[in-house]
């Protein structure tokens, strides 16, 4: 080391603070809490980034199932109402069907009471 | 079961080696406040800066695992704090060393004014140049120690210090001369 710098190293001696310093931090230190751990802030921070997204995923995937449920539901009724259909149908068929069978079965006897 | 008494031993170790922390506050208050004051040239805000790196240690000691670590976290910690302050109030103009001005004292110089005047020309380096001499000469650290606790390459350390020597010795030297000077004309 050169004599200046030994000079530089004389003139940036260490000093004290001013008296009382330390109780005054120690004070200060007994009324702050202490810092959360690492891994307790990294979950916060996760959670505070996860639960946005999380949310929005929930109203995505609810919405589909929603719809699905319609769709489904729409479908559920439009069978009711096809099968409805279909036996009314089935019983005017039935009723004609009646009535044509008797037309017939009455002409026949016409013929023969002619005969 | 193997790994928490594997834990416990090791918490074991540390208690038994950390010394408690008022003993801290006692054994590193001058260093602190000195790198402080040194780099701010201001004794109220020295010891302000000072005590907010002790609370700051004081909020993070589970995660201290040393005495060694506690010296190398308070000088780091310092030494940021230091630009912080610097940069965030703008405590000091940005000025050169050949910009400023000379003692308006008209000073012998013998050894305590010529560390007075040493000191305020350290506290006229710019920011980074003068906490690499505050940390070389008040603190003692190597070149390769101050690169490591500052995250810098250590030729530029090494680089930096001697150019900021340059510079002090330059204007000490004037200074001298100046002095001898007068002192013929008298």
């Amino acid at each position: 080391m050169t004599e200046f710098e030994q000079q530089l190293t004389r003139a940036l001696e260490r000093r004290e603070p001013s008296a009382g310093f330390t109780s005054r931090v120690l004070t200060a230190a007994s009324q702050q809490q202490p810092a959360r751990p690492r891994w307790q802030a990294l979950r916060w921070a996760l959670v505070l980034r996860v639960a946005p997204v999380m949310a929005a995923l929930l109203v995505v995937v609810g919405g589909a199932l929603y719809q699905r449920h319609e769709r489904v539901e729409r479908g559920e009724v439009a069978k009711r109402q096809l099968l409805l259909a279909v036996k009314i149908a089935g019983a005017k068929l039935h009723d004609a069907q009646q009535r044509v069978v008797s037309i017939g079965e009455i002409r026949a006897a016409g013929i023969e009471e002619e005969q | 079961m193997a790994i928490s008494a594997a834990q416990k031993g090791i918490a074991d170790v540390r208690s038994a080696a950390m010394p408690p922390f008022a003993d801290v506050v006692e054994i590193h208050k001058a260093m602190v406040f000195s790198i402080a004051w040194h780099f701010l040239r201001d004794r109220a805000l020295g010891e302000e800066l000072a005590q907010d790196v002790f609370l700051e240690l004081h909020r993070h000691w589970a995660s201290i695992k040393s005495p060694e670590h506690i010296v190398f976290w308070l000088r780091k910690v310092t030494c940021n704090r230091c630009i912080d302050v610097v940069r965030r109030r703008k405590l000091r103009r940005e000025t050169s060393l050949e910009e400023s001005p000379e003692p308006a004292m008209l000073e012998r110089v013998q050894d305590p004014l010529l560390s007075a005047y040493l000191q305020r020309m350290v506290a006229s380096l710019p920011e980074r140049q003068r906490l690499l001499v505050v940390l070389r000469y008040q603190e003692g650290m190597e070149p390769e120690e101050i690169a490591r606790m500052l995250s810098m390459n250590a030729s530029t350390v090494k680089t930096q210090i001697s150019r900021a020597l340059e510079l002090l010795r330059a204007k000490t030297a004037q200074r001298l001369k100046t002095q001898r000077e007068g002192e013929g004309d008298d």
